[in-house]
């Protein structure tokens, strides 16, 4: 029996401009299963990043929690304070993020970096964290872990140091991993070895992972269920076979028509002609019927978000004609 | 790292021979100074050519110079030509007292501009980010000597709580500790806010903030230390240049530093002090520049000293 761990609902991120709200993500609602991965995937500046921010309280400053409630077990992160998130950070909800070249602190040892996170959260001596980073080490598979330990970030690889920053986020076993492009900023077969590494690693903990990216090769590798978001909507979520075998919205479709080999995933993105409409200029009704081959009169009108015969669901009018097609919003 | 040392020392003896060239030569463009030396009525000309021979101005230029500098190798910086003391006792006798002022000034400089500098970084565009820069811009903007005797005024003349002159105690150390500070805070908060906004934008910002570590933790920890690199820059060389740059507040505190010395010597012609002072305070810039590189690999592991410092 499949639990959810997390529940996002209606969940809307944005900025104050000229005394208006203006909507980055617009209420999307998704949810996680235990033990699961979750790929969130879309074009650039779809509201990916924004979303697991929103995730760990972590929005850039200007951007504010507009709506909506995120719950994870019986927290329910709308009125969290600071205090009440910096329990969350790290200790149940962990986050990993695109450039390890920067998100090492250059000052400070790989093991300070990680005992930090441990004292933070646990109740144990300097001692105890610094076995426990090197048992992370270990986890993480790093060569000569106890040298390590006392390196500096630059002494080591991209793809060393994306394994460090695994082994911090994990190293207070937190219930859920953000993974926001862990492996962009890495060459292909690094790459492949990190996302190895990350399955192996959910194994051993039984955590859930929200996995971002833009890499559909990635979410073949990866993923148990996707949710498809286009200009800070959800416009698709599906299981990772549907996904491919049968993607429903144009968008999606779109999207896998320009992957030319699943190993091989340059510049797919520019192949659905158009770009993705910035916030505050959005258009009205369907958001993606300005670039899509489908685009009829009833796209005018916001399509709502309905489940297909297979469970999809899919936010798009075409599939708006059958009885075992239910409406869910 | 010993090398990288030995070449910087290598370094700074070429810096001080260049600059005694310099100060040789521009020292006796002030003019002659037996022409001063005479207090009363016109000297006779066998009493100006014995002083000159005794003062060592009556052999060629190159062999004055070679005594110059042969006595640099000894640090013999030679005798004042009016009161006959060792120069190198006259600066020892100043030093502590410009060095005190110089910290004295880099200390309140410290203590203001660094909170200043981090708060209006942390909450920029607010109210507190704007007051922040206000108080850089009059810091910066403020004429010292003016600060200086306001300071006089309410603290010593008014209030009575503070000496208003000379080096005798600590107490004669704070008023013009501050108003040296003040100015200086200016322009350090300025800089503490750019670089520490720079850094606030930095990935490991977020990182450290994913880790659900206090905010403050967060800004002094992950943030400022990085953000301390240009600072330390900054005020190692602002203390080298404090050591002599501080006429105007040792004028107005009647401060027995050094700056007021080399002041004197050049009024009234004094080569060998002015000599003497000069390159003692071009070998503790030096020094102090040093000393100031090494610190980096001490605050930054990226930089190795005599990689990527210079
Ligand atoms: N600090 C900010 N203030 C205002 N708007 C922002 C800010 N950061 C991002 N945005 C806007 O929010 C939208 C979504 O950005 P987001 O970073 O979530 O996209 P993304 O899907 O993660 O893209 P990418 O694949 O490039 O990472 C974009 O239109 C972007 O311009
Ligand atoms: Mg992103």
């Amino acid at each position: 029996m499949v639990s959810k761990i997390m529940e996002v609902k209606n969940l809307q991120v944005g900025i104050n401009h000229d005394n208006r709200d203006v909507a980055i993500v617009n209420g999307i609602s998704f949810h996680l299963n235990k033990g699961e991965t979750l790929g969130i995937v879309g074009e650039s500046g779809c509201g990916k990043s924004m979303t697991s921010l929103s995730l760990m309280g972590l929005l850039p400053p200007g951007v504010r929690w507009q709506d909506g409630d995120i719950q994870v077990d019986k927290l329910q992160f709308k009125n969290f304070k600071n205090k009440d998130w910096r329990k969350v950070r790290g200790k149940k909800i962990s986050m990993i993020f695109q450039e390890p070249m920067s998100s090492l602190n250059p000052v400070y040892t790989v093991g300070d970096q990680i005992m930090e996170m441990v004292l933070n959260h646990e109740n144990v001596s300097k001692k105890l964290a610094r076995v426990r980073a090197l048992e992370m080490l270990h986890l993480v598979g790093i060569p000569r872990p106890n040298q390590v330990l006392d390196e500096y970030p630059h002494q080591l690889s991209g793809g060393m140091r994306q394994r460090i920053m695994i082994a911090i986020a994990l190293s207070c076993n937190p219930e859920i991993l953000i993974a926001d492009e862990p492996t962009t900023a890495l060459d292909v077969t690094i790459q492949a070895q990190i996302l190895e590494l990350m399955k192996k690693i959910q194994n051993q903990l039984h955590m859930s992972i929200v996995l971002i990216t833009h890499d559909l090769g990635v979410v073949a590798e990866m993923c148990d269920r996707v949710v498809v978001m286009y200009a800070g909507e959800i416009v698709e979520v599906a299981q990772i076979v549907n996904l491919f075998d049968s993607p429903k919205h144009p968008y999606t479709q779109g999207l896998l028509k320009s992957l030319p080999d699943i190993n091989v995933q340059k510049e797919y993105l520019s192949s659905i002609p158009g770009v993705v409409p910035a916030p505050g200029n959005m258009p009205i009704g369907c958001r993606f019927a300005p670039r899509c081959p489908m685009a009829h009169e009833r796209c005018k009108e916001a399509p709502p978000l309905l489940t297909t015969s297979d469970g999809s669901e899919v936010q798009c009018w075409l599939y708006d004609d059958g009885a075992e097609k239910e409406e869910i919003r | 790292m010993l090398a990288y040392v030995i070449r910087r020392l290598l370094h700074t003896i070429l810096v001080v021979f260049v600059i005694s060239l310099i100060i040789f030569f521009s020292v006796r463009l002030t003019g002659d100074p037996v022409s001063v030396m005479f207090s009363a009525g016109e000297p006779s000309k066998e009493a100006i050519a014995e002083l000159r021979s005794n003062l060592g101005l009556d052999k060629p230029l190159a062999i004055q110079y070679g005594i110059f500098l042969k006595g640099l190798l000894t640090l013999d910086f030679g005798e004042s030509f009016r009161s006959g003391m060792p120069v190198g006792t006259l600066i020892f006798e100043r030093l502590w007292a410009t060095i005190a002022l110089a910290l004295g000034g880099i200390f309140v400089a410290i203590l203001i501009a660094f909170p200043v500098g981090i708060l209006s970084a942390v909450k920029r565009g607010t109210g507190v980010d704007f007051f922040g820069r206000i108080f850089s811009l009059i810091g910066i903007s403020f004429p010292n000597f003016w600060l200086g005797i306001m300071l006089i005024l309410v603290f010593s003349v008014q209030l009575q709580w503070l000496p208003s002159s000379g080096f005798e105690s600590i107490k004669h150390l704070i008023l013009p500790s501050i108003t040296l500070g003040m100015i200086l805070s200016g322009i350090l908060a300025r800089l503490v806010r750019s670089s520490m906004l720079e850094v606030l934008n930095q990935q490991y910002i977020s990182t450290a903030k994913s880790k659900g570590i206090s905010e403050w933790s967060v800004i002094i920890k992950h943030g400022f230390r990085n953000a301390l690199l240009p600072t330390v820059t900054f005020l190692g060389m602002q203390f080298g240049s404090l050591l002599g740059g501080t006429v105007i507040v040792e004028q107005v505190f009647s401060w027995p530093g050094i700056g007021r010395l080399i002041i004197d010597a050049i009024n009234q012609r004094d080569y060998p002090v002015i000599q003497g002072g000069v390159i003692f305070l071009a070998i503790i810039m030096v020094v102090v520049n040093l000393l100031v590189d090494l610190s980096y690999s001490l605050i930054d592991p990226r930089i190795k000293a005599g990689r990527g410092s210079q």
